[in-house]
């Protein structure tokens, strides 16, 4: 890279790639500690029982046993993030099928696995309730002796009465979006062992080591000092590794036997125990005016959490704010329930509670457009918030809002002019549709208090640490976190050395979710450099008694006063021969925002946005649906680097295809009947599409070169743009994901498509 | 048909096959998988887990030059052959290079397995069309990319 080149907007190739495609990265379920003990964990056999006595004499007993550990194991035997809720051994009684009753540590794994069948339960079954609906009645059964209801919020803005009494149209809907398993091709994996003074070191994939940390040294009693946690490369997370899996139980066996331990869950056992993206029932009543502007929204969401509110709370918060989508609509009425049922845990997953009420609104908005006879893209584009507007909360729109843009570009593109024109297709029984939809998404942790830190330490060779607790799950933050680096510093990126996620030696950036990472990151390090430019002038005021007035980083070094350049090996040695240290901390703290009542984290101050457009074709003798191209325009902000950009919004297309198609788990009275990659399915190269990836860059003030999060932007409006496709094709409105080719194929027979098919073309069945 | 038991009760019995071109010998139960030897027997991690029952593609690996599910393929099958894994391939090959530059490794949990799935591919379709190329992949599931880059970096590594 030439002197005057920048690394900001550079498709540099990421650091990771070689080691992990040649197969040396080390994952946490590639380590093996000397002397270790395999874990084996024993799960609940009832969605819902008392637990009446353990008994684990013959386990104990079992050759190559070490130890049995149950709930008497476990100083305090409850965690979680905003409530201490979940066992992490369970005592009283089991709440969902994968809750962990008992831990095997042995000496081989046929040990581990077979004394976990010894061990001898006794339950007392009790009714499960599965059914959120079903939960909110008072005779229901308690999943929790508070009562099922673990979060409920109404908000009133506007006078949703005054404008549905003016309304021209009124569009009315009850939406289901299914339950998402993450499937990250590594499942829950770590290890453990106490170090040499005596720590216990927990390294494990993960998203937040030092919140990890915090609740591993909550239940085992212990001051945090006495817990290390190290994230090495992970191989998938998507907020499935956002809470607690593997770490407090590995914590245990260590703590308990002294000895090193590993835990790796098996596909099966992590899609049990895993947490899932919220199934979610959607009431929605949307008024507008006969000119396409939206007045009014009546909302009712219902939201799954399963047996423990996990980061169900602020997931809830996350669906209320962007139920309304990325409109102007001027009154809303929002009533909002996070429920508890003996269903497995519901708690992150990319889009943190938004795809599901992006659904509804975003078919809902199609309706009326259809309503009214208007192109949809203009009908989104008449409302679309502007920056500087004031949102339905009365939140002014700070940051970048790029989504007026988006659709323009969208409206130009020939996927959408040209979506009626080649109408031809092979089968009479094919229908062809072009659908779109627009979505958005706080970035941040929004009201919540949101801070991160980032080390900057020079070496003496000249070179360049970064260090910080963002973890490494696929996404490239490394790489993009080396890029800032460089850029601000104007060395080579290959002279940045990134230190990453072991709470010993980088500092607190916490979580690494919520799309916040490069922004936290980025800022933390713009703090960094500027804390490393008052220490190069308290320096220079040392050596020489006159402060330089400034101080800027250049190629050859650091440029004082526009005359001396010191090289940054120079300046190293000179920094700490006068004690002032080479390494720097910069911390940045997310602007504060007041919540507003009765809520965790509404709103947010930064927003992603994005607009999805999809052609699908339907069979409609079958009802499968196949997405042969997709489009995403995306709210970018400004792009640190392409490669990893268009690689963010492509997986995450063809997961949110998956959401809306054909990933379905099936769960029958709180039992997972699709417990494999061959039941659930997740998509193949076979249904990906072709993706075309637009980036709209609007520069984001607050962020880093103008950056913004793009984690999860890419997923909002994938599903409602496809089943959008889907009722443009074949004019049916489809009310439910995943839109499978069963309940797609009794929409279109309802709807007389099929018969009339079968009518005209005889030949056909 | 015999059942693994514990360590010390088990019956094993000795395989000979050649690993990346190297003679080797193992003793383990004959219902021990392959993946189960490579990773926990020889902790030769290159290799992934993924689901350990022939769903993901994973743990992908060449039997005699062909693409075989690690976790499905027992040590009696594997007697006398050859095994290549990820860590027998060349790190300077193209495909390893263009996965590389393609931007097709995100998490790369799924990458050896489909650098595995792409070059068993190249042996037989040294110019694969696209369709070739997701068809010869479609058994190794990736859940970060998306696949387009991956079946970008599986062309340009083949010149097409």
């Amino acid at each position: 890279m030439s002197s005057m080149a920048s690394y900001v907007g550079a498709p540099v190739v990421r650091r990771d790639a070689f080691e992990k495609a040649t197969g040396t990265a080390n994952y946490a379920s590639d380590l093996f500690p000397d002397g270790f003990l395999w874990v084996s964990v024993l799960r609940s056999r009832y969605p819902h029982a008392l637990i009446k006595g353990i008994d684990a004499r013959r386990a104990r007993s079992h050759p190559g046993v070490v130890a049995v550990l149950t709930h008497e194991d476990v100083p305090v035997n409850r965690f979680g993030v905003f409530a201490k809720d979940r066992p992490v051994l369970c005592d009283d009684k089991v709440r969902y099928i994968g809750d962990p009753v008992a831990l095997v540590a042995a000496e081989t794994r046929e040990a581990a696995l077979e004394a976990v069948k010894l061990i001898d339960v006794d339950y007392e079954p009790l009714p499960a309730v599965t059914d959120p609906i079903a939960a909110l009645r008072a005779d229901s059964p308690r999943v929790h002796e508070s009562g099922n209801i673990c979060r409920q919020t109404s908000l009133r803005f506007g006078d949703v009465e005054e404008a549905f009494a003016r309304a021209d149209i009124v569009v009315e809907g009850t939406y289901t979006t299914g339950t998402q398993i993450h499937a990250f091709l590594e499942t829950e994996a770590g290890i453990s062992y106490l170090d040499e003074k005596g720590r216990i070191v927990v390294v494990a994939g993960g998203q937040s080591p030092h919140r990890d940390r915090a609740e591993i040294a909550h239940a085992l009693n212990v001051p945090a000092e006495q817990v290390r946690v190290i994230t090495p490369y992970v191989g998938g997370a998507f907020g499935g590794k956002d809470d607690v899996t593997v770490q407090i139980h590995l914590a245990l066996v260590t703590a308990k036997t002294g000895r090193p331990a590993r835990l790796v869950l098996s596909r099966e056992e992590s899609m049990i125990s895993g947490t899932k993206r919220h199934p979610a029932i959607i009431k929605m009543r949307t008024a507008a005016s006969r000119d396409g502007r939206l007045l009014a929204n009546e909302v009712e969401i219902i939201y799954d959490t399963g047996a423990y509110a996990a980061l169900g709370p602020a997931v809830l918060d996350v669906a209320i704010e962007n139920c309304n989508g990325p409109y102007r609509v001027s009154s809303a009425r929002i009533d909002a329930y996070l429920v508890y049922t003996n269903n497995m845990v519901a708690s992150a997953f990319r889009g943190f509670g938004a795809p599901q009420v992006m659904f509804a609104m975003e078919r809902q908005v199609d309706r009326i457009a259809r309503r009214i006879g208007i192109d949809p893209i203009e009908l989104r584009m008449i409302n679309a918030i502007r920056k500087g507007d004031i949102y339905v909360f009365g939140n002014k729109m700070e940051g970048s809002v790029g989504i007026y843009e988006c659709l323009k570009v969208a409206m130009d593109h020939p996927i959408w002019r040209d979506r009626r024109k080649d109408g031809t297709l092979e089968y009479p029984w094919l229908r062809r549709g072009v659908g779109v939809a627009a979505g958005m998404k706080g970035y941040t942790i929004g009201a919540l208090p949101d801070r991160g830190s980032v080390s900057v330490e020079l070496k003496r060779d000249g070179s360049v640490v970064v260090g910080g607790s963002f973890t490494e799950i696929g996404q490239g933050v490394v790489e993009s976190v080396a890029q800032l680096a460089a850029e601000l510093l104007k060395v080579p990126v290959e002279r940045v050395q990134v230190l990453f996620a072991d709470t010993e030696r980088s500092p607190d950036t916490s979580v690494t979710s919520a799309s916040r990472q490069l922004f936290l990151a980025g800022n933390a390090l713009r703090k960094a450099v500027v804390a490393l430019t008052e220490r190069v002038k308290d320096l220079v005021e040392l050596e020489t008694g006159g402060r330089p007035t400034s101080v800027t980083f250049t190629e050859k070094g650091v440029l004082v006063n526009s005359n001396e350049v010191m090289p940054l090996n120079e300046l190293a040695e000179r920094l700490e021969l006068r004690g002032f240290g080479r390494m720097v901390i910069g911390t940045y703290e997310v602007p504060k925002v007041e919540p507003i009542a009765g809520t965790l984290e509404i709103p947010h101050l930064f927003f992603m946005f994005g607009v999805t457009m999809a052609e699908v074709i339907v069979n409609v003798l079958t009802g499968t649906v196949t997405v042969p191209r997709v489009v995403a325009v995306i709210d970018a902000g400004r792009v640190i680097n392409p490669i990893n950009f268009t690689g963010q919004i492509e997986g995450a297309v063809v997961q949110g295809l998956g959401y809306a198609l054909i990933e379905e788990a099936k769960i029958v009275g709180g039992y997972l009947q699709t417990k494999d990659l061959s039941t659930y399915l997740i998509p193949s190269s076979k249904d990906a599409p072709t993706i075309e990836v637009i980036p709209v860059e609007t520069f984001e003030e607050e962020g880093p070169f103008g950056a913004k999060g793009i984690g999860e932007v890419g997923i909002l409006s994938v599903a409602p743009a496809i089943v959008n496709a889907v009722a443009e094709a074949c004019g049916v409105e489809p009310t439910s994901i995943p839109l499978t080719p069963e309940k797609l194929y009794w929409l279109l027979k309802e709807g007389g498509l099929v018969d009339r098919l079968r009518g005209n073309e005889g030949r056909i069945g | 048909m015999i059942k693994p038991t514990t360590m010390s009760r088990r019956i094993e019995k000795e395989f000979r096959f050649f690993l990346n071109g190297k003679a080797m010998t193992v003793r383990a139960p004959p219902c021990h998988t392959l993946l189960e030897i490579l990773r926990y027997e020889l902790r030769m991690t290159g290799t992934k887990e993924g689901c350990a029952r022939g769903d993901c593609g994973e743990c992908t690996v060449l039997l005699n030059g062909e693409p075989v599910h690690s976790c499905l393929t027992v040590m009696t099958q594997v007697e006398g052959k050859n095994v290549t894994t990820i860590e027998g391939i060349d790190p300077e090959h193209r495909l390893v290079r263009s996965f590389v530059e393609a931007g097709a490794v995100q998490c790369g949990h799924c990458t050896p397995g489909l650098i595995i799935s792409s070059y068993a591919l190249l042996l037989k379709r040294p110019r694969p069309t696209e369709e070739e190329v997701k068809e010869a992949i479609r058994g190794n599931l990736c859940r970060c990319t998306g696949y387009s880059k991956i079946v970008k970096a599986v062309l340009s590594a083949a010149g097409v």
